[in-house]
């Protein structure tokens, strides 16, 4: 814990994420390995929150705990106002419906049209009807109304990205994870979607958790907490991030592509 | 607006593929169809003769097991039966066998000789009642066209010999063969019997009036047959046996039972059926695992947006069962075709009733649903956590 955390934006709002003396361990027995070491941290609405640091520091399987696509076991995780440790599997994938998942790969099935595949999440809200309507204005929204019924095939490789955002958004999540969204991307279309991104936290007041190496991006983020070692080194503004690791060495390559 | 068809968009996405994995199911399917086919075209063939037979009860020697067996019975017999109330008929069938001459290759052939007089309407095919003035001329019959091709050209006007004596054919019918008819069948007076088989030469059997192979009775549309069956059980002498026609325990019943019974053909054919079946199982499960590992990690992103297992399991089980119905009907139409080959080229008879079409496609339905169940395992096992940091 070398700095200072920053407050929430506006008035103490309720956060979205609150971890308390987190621990996390793989394996069994003798195998047995910490990964994760008493993780404290609060993530509020309308952030966004890059978590970075050197592959091994345990950055993914935070963003897995809090995207309830593991059960924590050790220590407090409260995300969306219900507590995860000691969730079962079927709660969890409960859990899971409220957040917006976007991965480093679009994952979007290619057998599915843009709106199709975006409507499988809208379909999770149980809402048939309206899903055509609410995939076609959230695809419109990150402009892309026209390519609505195309499939992935014809699309380029930002447009792809993007329907991917827009699964993870139609359903208006509270809560978004996003792991390397830029990886696959140019830096043009890179800089598209993390646009989109800082949009939808302004608008929609939803949080924004994502993990990039990506230094072109970095600008957007509220706050930037890097891991390292499973711990939590620290959790700075952005600018307070680049002053403290440029001035002490380069040689923490880590944080550069 | 109903759920997105997932299964039915990811099958169909890659077309070359799809017609491919379609192709693998009617495979199976023609597979089970043609095994089970040729199954039961061997037992049906068998009683194709006994189910034309216009008669409700049959009066047969005791020791005729089978129609392979040649055993006749006193004629006698059936005037005795004459007496009981409620039979109306008694009629007489010759049964033998002989060497047929192919005209064209000159090679003999045994076919089966089926003999009555032509007055009795013991076989009332339209063909063969058209002919009762052709038969009752001197050395003349009427042959199967569905007899095998060994015996040469099927057609009315072949002159040739049968047991070393001129026949002239007048006529056709159809009937087919079976495991007693040898290479087909020909249909001939009572009076032409005599003169092909009552003098045969010293190693052959001399047939006269005397015996018959099957006795005919037809009885009075009041009369209770199983009661006349009794009846006649009990007062005739125990050298013969009276069988109703039809029903569990007659005469066609029995005749398959033993062909059911005291051969291998219902083994043989099964097995193979069933490595049709497991064929199937192992092309389906190989196209749904190949679908399932393509596309891995999109299922894995439904998981992780909050899909659960079950359904999942459904989108693979419709991939199953669309691959099921859609690989089914090319399948029929292929088998359907073969079956007609089939018979065409053996004689046999290939029925494609609908209970076996249906028992065919709840196999070929069973079949893929063990394959996706195996196959679903990949995507139930799936860690949607693994989606993150691909």
């Amino acid at each position: 814990m070398s700095s200072t955390s920053t407050a929430p934006p506006s008035s103490m709002a309720p956060s979205s994420v609150q971890v308390r003396n987190l621990s996390y361990f793989f394996g069994k027995g003798d195998l047995r390995k910490q990964v994760l070491f008493d993780i404290s941290l609060d993530l509020f609405p309308g952030q966004i929150v890059i978590m970075t640091g050197p592959s091994g520091s345990g950055k993914t399987t935070l963003l897995t705990l809090i995207g309830a696509l593991r059960s924590a076991h050790e220590g407090s995780l409260q995300v969306l106002n219900k507590e995860l440790v000691g969730l079962g599997n079927r709660q969890l994938v409960e859990i899971r419906r409220n957040i917006g998942f976007i991965f480093q790969a679009h994952n979007l099935f290619e057998s599915l049209t843009a709106a199709q595949n975006v409507e499988m999440a809208v379909e999770l809200t149980g809402n048939f009807r309206g899903k055509r309507a609410q995939a076609v204005d959230i695809l419109s929204q990150i402009g892309l109304a026209e390519r609505a019924d195309y499939k992935p095939g014809a699309l380029s490789g930002g447009q792809k990205q993007r329907v991917a955002i827009a699964r993870a958004l139609v359903n208006q999540p509270q809560l978004i994870l996003a792991d390397e969204p830029t990886a696959a991307l140019d830096k043009q279309s890179g800089r598209d979607v993390v646009t989109l991104m800082q949009h939808l936290a302004e608008e929609k007041g939803c949080t924004i958790l994502m993990v990039t190496h990506d230094n072109r991006i970095l600008d957007v983020a509220d706050r930037i907490i890097n891991l390292v070692d499973g711990r939590l080194e620290s959790d700075a503004s952005p600018q307070q991030f680049v002053d403290s690791h440029t001035t002490k060495a380069l040689d923490q390559k880590m944080f550069i592509m | 607006m109903k759920r997105t068809p997932l299964a039915l968009l990811n099958l169909i996405h890659d077309r070359k593929k799809f017609l491919t994995s379609l192709a693998g199911v009617a495979f199976a399917v023609l597979l089970m169809f043609l095994f089970t086919g040729f199954k039961n075209a061997l037992y049906d063939s068998q009683t194709q003769l006994l189910e034309q037979l216009n008669g409700e009860i049959v009066i047969i020697n005791r020791l005729k097991e089978n129609m392979f067996v040649p055993r006749a019975f006193a004629r006698r017999r059936l005037y005795q039966a004459q007496a009981f109330e409620g039979v109306e008929g008694a009629y007489a069938i010759y049964i033998s066998d002989a060497r047929w001459k192919n005209p064209d290759t000159r090679k003999t052939r045994p076919v089966r000789v089926i003999a009555y007089n032509p007055s009795d309407p013991v076989l009332p095919l339209p063909e063969i009642m058209a002919r009762q003035q052709e038969l009752r001329l001197p050395n003349t019959a009427l042959i199967d066209e569905r007899s095998r091709a060994e015996v040469g050209p099927r057609e009315t006007g072949v002159i040739t010999e049968l047991a070393d004596r001129e026949i002239r054919i007048v006529g056709t019918f159809s009937l087919g063969t079976d495991f007693a008819s040898g290479n087909g069948n020909l249909i001939m007076s009572d009076q032409n019997f005599l003169r092909f088989f009552a003098n045969r030469g010293p190693e052959e059997d001399e047939r006269s009036f005397a015996t018959a192979d099957i006795g005919l009775l037809q009885i009075a549309p009041e009369a209770d047959i199983d009661a006349l069956v009794v009846a006649l059980s009990e007062g005739l002498p125990k050298d013969v046996l009276v069988l109703p026609m039809g029903g569990p325990g007659g005469f066609i019943a029995r005749e398959r039972t033993y062909w059911e019974v005291n051969t291998n053909i219902g083994f043989v054919f099964s097995l193979l059926t069933a490595m049709g079946f497991v064929v199937g199982i192992i092309l389906v499960y190989q196209i749904l695992y190949t679908d399932v590992a393509d596309h891995w990690s999109e299922y894995a992103t439904l998981k992780a947006i909050g899909y659960d297992n079950a359904y999942l399991f459904g989108v693979v089980m419709q991939e199953a069962v669309i691959l099921s119905v859609l690989g089914f009907v090319p399948g029929l139409l292929i088998s359907a075709l073969f079956y007609n080959l089939g018979a065409t080229v053996t004689g046999l008879l290939f029925q494609l009733t609908l209970e076996r079409v249906v028992n065919i496609y709840l196999m070929t339905f069973i079949m893929c649903l063990i394959s996706g169940a195996v196959a679903v395992r990949k995507v139930q096992h799936t860690d949607p956590a693994e989606v993150f940091g691909l």
